[in-house]
């Protein structure tokens, strides 16, 4: 078994520990199988063990297929603190209303500097403030099914990157010099949006909690 | 012999007529192409995974021998799946079967 264990230890590298747990209890049943068949055969418990476990083949290939299709512990992380969010912004109202004010302000601001002729920041503003409030608002709005889904974070990126655009053009000559502004406030969400592309690609549409809608 | 991609559908295959569970569905396999297809079985819970995720198969718990096992059942997408892949797969097999069989 040590040989197994070994085996098993390098395939659920990087998988949740939920994942690991399903890939121990099927591996561990192929492989008594396996070696009992062997046994059956003829080969001595040792051989059958061998057998049983050149059967399952390289652990490394094994362990990115199981990458490709089960949740790594980093998207199990973005999974769990994403539902602890949800949980605790939709339950308490007085939380809901003051994050909700944030696009608000936002929006306000962006009428301010259009009205006083700052129509570059004002764009700015407005778009941040439409996306802020379409992220924020989301969570209570009435998405749950996979189309409507795909349709409201094809409004949400393209939202995204016209407000992308618009931070070039406020910033005119010195968007490239503030490009690190841009990047920084963007990379966090750009990568909570790729891992949640790729949970969405391995839990069946039946087991997605709201955030994967949205 | 490498068979990369067809090992969905040759699980799809396997699961046809009745439901199975992962060791059986691979000595299928290589029961049925005569040792032929011979692939390490790791590989073959990554495929019943996406399978599963995918709506093809659905899976559950049984017993056998008085030990809990997982067993997978083709749904009705997968067999619509199937049916599709078979053509295609007859289809293609011809055309290579055509230029290679002329050689």
């Amino acid at each position: 078994m040590v040989g197994l264990d070994r085996w098993l230890k390098e395939v659920t590298r990087s998988l949740s520990k939920d994942s690991a747990a399903q890939v121990t209890t099927e591996v561990q049943e192929h492989y008594e199988s396996a070696r009992e068949a062997a046994i059956s055969g003829g080969a001595t418990a040792e051989s059958a063990e061998r057998l049983a476990l050149a059967a399952l083949g390289d652990s490394n290939a094994v362990n990115r297929q199981y990458r490709h299709v089960l949740l790594t512990s980093a998207e199990a992380r973005v999974l769990r603190q994403g539902n602890w969010e949800a949980k605790a912004f939709c339950s308490r109202t007085w939380l809901k209303w003051a994050f909700l004010a944030l696009p608000v302000a936002l929006l306000l601001t962006g009428t301010a500097f259009l009205l006083s002729g700052a129509f570059a920041s004002a764009r700015v503003l407005l778009a941040g403030g439409i996306w802020m409030g379409l992220l924020l608002a989301a969570p209570f709005l009435p998405i749950y099914t996979p189309s409507r889904a795909r349709l409201f974070r094809g409004v949400k990126w393209f939202t995204l990157l016209v407000l992308f655009g618009m931070f070039l053009f406020a910033f005119g000559p010195n968007a490239l010099r503030m490009s690190w502004l841009a990047t920084s406030c963007l990379w966090p969400i750009a990568w909570t949006e790729w891992t949640r592309i790729s949970i969405r690609r391995k839990l069946p549409v039946a087991k997605w909690p709201k955030q994967l809608y949205i | 012999m490498n068979f990369k991609g067809t090992l969905p559908t040759l699980i799809l295959e396997a699961l046809v007529r009745e439901p199975s569970h992962g060791y059986r569905i691979a000595q299928r396999i290589k029961e049925r192409s005569q040792g032929v297809l011979d692939f390490k079985e790791g590989t073959l819970y990554p495929a019943l995974h996406k399978l599963e995720n995918e709506g093809l198969v659905e899976s559950y718990e049984g017993i056998e021998n008085g030990r809990p096992r997982r067993y997978y059942r083709i749904t009705k997408t997968g067999r619509t799946a199937l049916t599709k892949d078979r053509a295609e797969w007859q289809e293609l097999s011809r055309a290579v079967t055509m230029i290679l069989g002329e050689a």
